[in-house]
């Protein structure tokens, strides 16, 4: 029973298990929580909506693409990655109880996490667009692959930050709470909300450091055919970026296993 | 067949860093039970958690052909967040249990007989439900060699009587590696004895000879109230 399974078969059911555990823990933990997961981003965009409109007046051209759905693709892809990168800092303390069982590694709550996230904000983002296309808001990517693969590379950025985040915040605790307030301005240097074209080329170099404003503007380009990404925008230095931080995530992890086990 | 070859082991901390183990040295024999005795302190449970691969060792090794166990005891195994059951479930899951979970649930809820507790949190039970189900849910997989962490002490009457029964009916097929400070139940489930004293192991073929070894030790620092 035990001895003839492979390594990839442990791997596999301990996913399987772990899913189901997280699943039911992120779904399931009060009754409004299907609620929020719908109502979350709703609130979110209309907040976002009525700053933009008021601060910023009537003054709402952006090239290529209407400002809402220009705002909630942002806003959706944004999320997608704060959340993969945030969620997983309290997987490992949340499943403590669990190491007990050798099969069971750090990594693999953090994992679950991403793909649990990356599951939910992806059907949470298609019912958004099915509806805002029944409601007549032109939110159909025009580049559906191009789409896609902006979504899935956000994804794994997140991923990748979460796997760094997760085994930092298990080692030294404060790391978590100091990223929490840090992660608040992302939202704004990111160019979320604010188009990023505005801004001088003095202060923009600095800003296309951040690789999440490259993959947020891949996405847009390919939701919108005749927007203008912001200049130097490259999936090439996005790639980058994941690679390196989910490598360095994965060392961590192999490095400070037991440690990040113990505590 | 469970073969340690120098073992080390120490942990970090504040005060600098001890070896809790120096250089342990011992062979289990297939389907011989041990009985781990030494004072607080001596390195019995950092010993079980290395012979369950919960930790590694930070010299020598551990080799072994048989299936072992989690260490049983009254921490760790259990989430306290999940219900008894989903905790169940999980583990019957990892252990590639797909098709029987709920036959193996049904075994563990009818051993542990914590009535509808058993869909309640766990952080919610007493260390006496967390140590019945802990140990109920242990029996469920069929290993060659189970470790126990003290997950006798807090049960009541009954349940000891349980544990001791379900067992000595696997007499032959597994075998037990318990840390205990009940010689009673040292005696009736294990043959062979480890003494853990100072980072050394020392091992006895007669569970008895070790639990003396253990009182002779401890025999000069508080005569005669150990020798019970």
């Amino acid at each position: 029973m035990l001895s003839t399974r492979t390594p990839w078969q442990v791997t596999r059911s301990v996913w399987h298990a772990m899913f189901i555990r997280e699943a039911l823990a992120r779904t399931m933990a009060d009754r409004m929580a299907w609620f929020w997961m719908l109502f979350e981003p709703i609130a979110m965009i209309v907040v976002m909506v009525a700053i933009r409109t008021v601060v910023l007046g009537r003054m709402r051209s952006i090239d290529g693409a209407d400002f809402i759905p220009w705002m909630i693709t942002g806003l959706f892809g944004f999320f997608l990655v704060r959340e993969n990168m945030m969620r997983p800092i309290g997987a490992i303390d949340a499943n403590k109880g669990l190491f007990a069982y050798r099969q069971v590694k750090p990594i693999d709550p953090v994992l679950v996490r991403c793909y649990l996230e990356g599951l939910l904000k992806s059907f949470i983002f298609i019912l958004f667009i099915i509806v805002g296309t029944l409601l007549g808001v032109d939110l159909l990517p025009a580049d559906p692959l191009g789409a896609i693969t902006a979504w899935v590379s956000l994804w794994s950025l997140g991923l990748g930050a979460g796997l760094i985040f997760s085994a930092l915040a298990g080692l030294v605790p404060e790391i978590g709470k100091i990223l929490r307030i840090i992660s608040m301005p992302l939202l704004i240097v990111s160019g979320v909300i604010i188009p990023l074209n505005f801004i001088p080329h003095d202060l923009l170099v600095y800003v296309m450091w951040n690789p999440i404003v490259h993959g947020l503007e891949s996405l847009r380009a390919s939701f919108f055919p005749l927007y203008r990404p912001v200049a130097g925008t490259s999936f090439l230095y996005l790639w980058y970026w994941i690679l390196g931080m989910a490598t360095l995530g994965l060392m961590l992890h192999v490095r400070f296993e037991l440690r990040l086990k113990r505590q | 067949m469970i073969k340690v070859e120098n073992l080390y082991k120490r942990y970090h901390n504040h005060h600098g860093s001890d070896w809790v183990l120096k250089g342990v040295d011992f062979e289990i024999p297939t389907n011989v039970s041990v009985g781990l005795v030494g004072r607080n302190g001596a390195g019995k449970s950092t010993l079980l958690r290395l012979i369950g691969g919960m930790d590694s060792p930070d010299k020598g090794r551990i080799t072994t052909n048989s299936r072992i166990s989690w260490p049983i005891g009254l921490s760790g195994g259990l989430q306290g967040s999940m219900t008894g059951r989903q905790n169940v479930r999980f583990v019957a899951r990892i252990h590639g249990n797909q098709g029987n979970i709920e036959d193996i649930v049904q075994r563990v809820e009818d051993f542990a007989e914590i009535g509808p507790a058993f869909d309640e949190p766990v952080k919610t039970y007493s260390s006496g439900m967390r140590s019945r189900l802990n140990f109920g849910l242990s029996l469920a997989f069929d290993f060659d060699v189970y470790l126990s962490d003290e997950a006798t002490a807090v049960g009541d009457r009954q349940f000891k009587a349980k544990a001791k029964k379900a067992f000595h009916e696997r007499v032959g097929r597994a075998s037990i590696i318990m840390v205990s400070h009940s010689e009673g139940i040292l005696k009736d489930l294990c043959q062979a004895g480890l003494w853990l004293h100072e980072g050394q192991a020392t091992w006895f073929d007669d569970i008895n000879d070790a639990i003396k070894a253990y009182h002779q030790s401890t025999g000069k620092q508080t005569k005669g109230s150990k020798t019970a």
